[in-house]
């Protein structure tokens, strides 16, 4: 077609061209991905949009990178990859990102509309293979749907209780000519419900003697952290959180307590099981945080809330249920919380949780003069100061470092908590550190994690990431390890674990570490890197056999608690 | 664990989605994943896309929830509760027209064989007045919406 009076010639877009254009549109800066074979039209195109693309060096921390971009902006992350190896290599991340309700969209290349079904070169199925753990997925077989199709991704993907979605698009569909560039609304957002729950939730709030706030990830999700507070505040109810909730709450406030769990603090399960009402918001009872279900707040009213009704009474059944936004359904509770000093009985309740609190405190405070994990905690926090964003691996440092570190910024923690992907930390944390270039990041890993994705230094390297890894390295799977050591009679079988020298190593990528084997060098080694440009690793060789504690054994309660006396 | 069976609580779900192969796809996985109660499946097709009738051997605030999961699907553009009915296909020489018009049951004869729908005690009901000499019955099942 052309326009005679310009004379400009127009040319249908493609189908990577509306990919690119939707991506535009959707405020999309960065991308994280690998190309391949099936998804080179795209790669081909996006040099001519503004739109950057992190190369990573595998797919698998393309997904975990775009995943922590998202945690730390609470915007849509975006991965991209190819057929075939490309997209299966994508599907933990995608997993990853389902359990924790983190907003992805993630684009695979597929083999082209004549060759679907035939077993060909890098074909795979995708879209069934993802279904369990995708919010929704796409597989686009007509051009003009595409830059549509990718605008409702965004869309599915944060809306609600958000997830990833997947668009597959087959390469031939990359090629075609597209003509239909408008964005149609496919269905609108629900209204919000005004539940009556609310108003009964509020009433239970005023007249309980022992209630606590419990806060999930949904208060992170939701930007309900200013609810959260002055909820907490007005009433004086203690608040604990989630895993995942940690750093909705500044943990320096003096309303809050901990969080609690399998490896939670012992004072705050104990709370938990003395508690009369729970006010769970944002969270989904996880058998980590609930134990034995049936044994669990025994003696509390349960007011939960959460954006995604499926979750009301799946584990625990809710006294009240409301689903709902959580920041929508804090503030309509508030106003319904007129006086703040309403709840009388809350004081005599804080007083007795701050002293059950206590032993913990002094057992923190003479632990920091041992060197191990907490002193290593200790040390990062000071030099990183109050801007630190934290990005933790999975396994016994995780745990240390959620009880250890203080979160006093909003989401500043992350950490993979539903499905608890080793080799999520490294990646997760170039996505973290693209987001705040600015902020210190650190990453807490162990030595079998931090081996999962190592590959990704090179990532960090081209990109001058500002990146500081701390690798609590003890030879074991610690976690396993310590399991086998009170389950399975010390066998540890396959649980001991090699790994690189981490100074040659970072020398090889072109960057700087430093091994660390005891405490006199711990501050030193912790300020030396934070000073250094760009990425370092340090290799804290620690205890082999120090354990994690407390510590609920799987599937039991509160009563059957490991402390580190041997209770 | 699956949620334990029942035996006594038969909730049905009528699921109206969009999306072919795939969306029902989707729907099965998510039956399975989250471990449904699922005690019968049946799926049509009309002009609005596929309607798929499920029979959940739950107790009733367990279906809520998982229509609520259901409904939360993209591809799904209605799911709520359906009725549940008892289904006979019985050869008899007896009147079935009057028998199934006395115990409130929906009847009618093909080839020989007649097909009776309605509430199980009903189903029961007319089997008894009718004393059938020959009886398949399919148990409890959901009745899709506008058909019998």
């Amino acid at each position: 077609m052309e326009n005679t009076a310009f004379n400009i010639e127009y040319k249908p877009r493609t189908g990577s061209e509306a990919m690119c254009e939707a991506l535009l549109d959707e405020g999309v800066d960065y991308l994280f991905g690998y190309p391949g074979g099936a998804i080179m039209p795209f790669y081909h195109a996006l040099g001519d949009y503004p739109l950057k693309h992190i190369l990573t060096r595998h797919e698998q921390a393309a997904a975990h990178a775009a995943d922590g971009y998202a945690r730390a902006t609470g915007r849509v992350g975006v991965c991209v990859a190819t057929s075939g190896p490309g997209a299966t290599n994508l599907v933990t991340g995608l997993a990853t990102a389902q359990m924790d309700s983190v907003p992805l969209v993630a684009i695979t290349g597929q083999v082209g509309r004549p060759a679907l079904g035939k077993d060909s070169f890098q074909e795979t199925n995708v879209m069934g293979m993802t279904l369990p753990f995708t919010k929704h997925s796409f597989l686009v077989e007509d051009p003009d749907e595409l830059y549509p199709t990718m605008r409702r991704a965004f869309e599915i993907a944060r809306s609600g209780r958000p997830g990833p979605v997947l668009v597959d698009v087959p390469k031939d569909v990359q090629f075609a000519a597209t003509n239909d560039n408008g964005y149609r609304r496919l269905r609108e957002a629900p209204p919000p419900v005004e539940s009556p729950g609310l108003e009964r939730a509020a009433m239970l709030l005023r007249s309980a003697k022992r209630p606590l706030i419990l806060a999930g990830h949904g208060v992170t999700l939701g930007g309900a952290e200013k609810e959260l507070r002055l909820l907490a505040e007005r009433t004086g109810i203690p608040v604990v959180t989630t895993l995942l909730g940690i750093s909705a709450f500044p943990d320096d406030h003096p309303l809050y307590l901990g969080w609690p769990g399998m490896h939670g603090q012992a004072s705050v399960n104990r709370a938990i099981d003395r508690s009369d009402l729970l006010f769970a918001v944002g969270m989904r009872f996880d058998d980590r945080i609930t134990g034995a279900a049936h044994k669990f707040a025994r003696e509390a009213k349960i007011i939960h809330i959460d954006v995604d009704p499926s979750e009301l009474g799946k584990v625990i059944k809710p006294t009240v249920g409301i689903a709902a936004d959580a920041k929508a359904a804090m503030r309509s509770i508030l106003g319904h919380l007129d006086a703040p000093d309403e709840s009388e009985g809350c004081g005599l309740w804080r007083e007795e949780l701050a002293k059950t609190q206590e032993p913990e405190r002094r057992r923190k405070e003479s632990a920091r003069d041992e060197y191990g994990p907490i002193q290593v905690m200790e040390a990062i926090k000071a030099a990183a100061g109050p801007d630190l964003r934290l990005v933790t691996d999975v396994g016994q440092h995780q745990m240390w470092a959620a009880q250890f570190f203080e979160f006093t910024k909003a989401n500043s923690h992350i950490t993979s908590g539903g499905l608890g992907t080793m080799g999520f930390a490294l990646p997760a944390a170039m996505g973290v550190a693209f987001a705040y270039p600015e902020d210190p990041v650190w990453v807490i890993a162990g030595d079998g994690g931090i081996q999962m994705n190592i590959q990704e230094l090179a990532t960090i390297r081209d990109f001058g990431l500002n990146i500081k890894v701390a690798v609590l390295n003890n030879g074991y799977l610690g976690m396993v390890r310590q399991w086998q050591q009170f389950f399975h009679n010390r066998r540890y079988s396959e649980t001991p674990i090699t790994g690189p020298d981490y100074e040659q190593l970072t020398a090889a990528y072109g960057l700087a570490g430093r091994t660390v084997s005891e405490g006199a060098d711990v501050g030193v080694a912790v300020r030396w890197a934070q000073e250094q440009e760009g990425c370092t690793i340090l290799d804290f060789h620690i205890d082999p056999e120090a354990n994690v504690y407390p510590m609920i054994p799987s599937g039991m309660s509160v009563n059957e608690m490991i402390e580190e006396d041997g209770a | 664990m699956p949620e334990a069976a029942t035996g006594v609580a038969m909730n049905t779900i009528e699921v109206r989605f969009t999306g072919g192969m795939l969306a029902l796809n989707r729907l099965l996985m998510t039956l399975q994943n989250k471990r449904m109660p699922v005690a019968g499946f049946t799926l049509g097709r009309d002009g609005d896309g596929m309607r798929a009738t499920i029979l959940l051997d739950c107790q009733p605030e367990s279906a809520l929830r998982y229509t609520a999961l259901i409904s939360a699907l993209e591809d799904v553009s209605e799911a709520g509760p359906a009725e549940t009915i008892e289904v006979a296909m019985i050869s008899t020489s007896g009147d079935w027209r009057e028998a199934a018009e006395r115990s409130g049951i929906e009847a009618h004869e093909d080839e020989g064989t007649v097909v009776a729908s309605g509430a199980s005690e009903k189903v029961d009901d007319f089997l008894a007045t009718l004393g059938a000499r020959d009886v398949v019955r399919l148990g409890p099942v959901a009745r899709p919406e506008g058909g019998v």
